[in-house]
């Protein structure tokens, strides 16, 4: 986490938002190496790889406060266009990332499952009644991939990630293990709920097979 | 504040996609004539309203669409 410079924040206010308050960037480092993050109020740049929960638990002022400079740290800033942010929590199993449109997963393409592919479901409730008595998910239920899943360690963090409206700490973990070629539809969560998303988002459109959905497993709360 | 759903109205939303993990955004329509729209559904069974629509009755529930 970087306190931005007066320089940077210029150059972050010539650019658009990519939501209320934030913009999606791509940080040009000193040693010219390229990372990616989110910049909050043209002022505080977090990383991609750095977990967001801190935001949820201090004050934004004290996090600007401690945050260390950036003076000499990045040599530019670009705000990316939400159509091309790349996922890069969301890796095929060879590592490489999975370029993927920014976008929810209802407008993201129509797509089968592969053989093996396992999901995950956080939810703030052990009933949970998508996850049906046969061990199916009905249809139109979301998820998210197992890949992503990885990023939430606490129930709060999913709340944060996949900008869930209940702020009770989606702490009841299923795990989804649909048959092959099961439809789905892939999207990045946007931030809505006064929450910043850009989780990884799954729609099962037409459900899943009964004896696929297991748990819950319960993770902390916070 | 947030009320708890009849089971029929239950029934019709888990039939319908969610929003969102373990959500869905809906319109309803209540007895008494008036609207709201574009509330929250949990776990399609507790619905959060302003306080003054606890007590009424819900005529109907539609999936909102933007």
């Amino acid at each position: 986490m970087l306190r931005l410079t007066d320089s940077n924040t210029r150059a972050l206010l010539a650019q658009p938002e990519s939501g209320m308050g934030y913009q999606v960037v791509e940080a040009t480092l000193s040693d010219n190496k390229t990372k990616r993050g989110v910049a909050y109020n043209a002022e505080l740049l977090l990383f991609e790889e750095e977990p967001r929960r801190i935001m949820l638990s201090t004050p934004y002022l004290r996090l600007l406060e401690s945050a260390r400079s950036a003076a000499g740290e990045i040599k530019s800033l670009r705000v990316i266009s939400r159509a091309t942010v790349t996922t890069l929590s969301a890796r095929e199993p060879s590592g490489s990332a999975v370029h993927k449109k920014a976008g929810p997963a209802k407008d993201g393409p129509k797509e089968k499952t592969k053989a093996d592919e396992v999901f995950k479901r956080f939810s703030a409730y052990p009933n949970d009644r998508r996850v049906a008595s046969d061990g199916s998910l009905l249809s139109g239920t979301y998820a998210t991939t197992e890949e992503d899943a990885r990023n939430v360690k606490t129930g709060k963090d999913a709340v944060a990630r996949y900008a869930l409206p209940d702020l009770a700490p989606a702490s009841n973990v299923f795990t989804v293990r649909p048959n092959k070629d099961t439809d789905i539809q892939r999207g990045i969560v946007e931030p809505a709920f006064g929450q910043p998303g850009g989780g990884v988002e799954v729609i099962f459109t037409n459900g899943t097979q009964p004896k696929t959905v297991t748990g819950p497993m319960k993770i902390p709360d916070e | 504040m947030r009320i708890r759903l009849e089971p029929r109205w239950t029934k019709r939303l888990l039939e319908l996609p969610e929003s969102g993990m373990g959500y869905q955004r809906v319109d309803i329509r209540l007895i008494d004539g008036r609207e709201l729209k574009d509330v929250v559904v949990f776990n399609a069974e507790e619905i959060e309203v302003p306080d003054e629509f606890a007590r009424t009755q819900i005529k109907d529930v539609r999936l909102h669409t933007a």
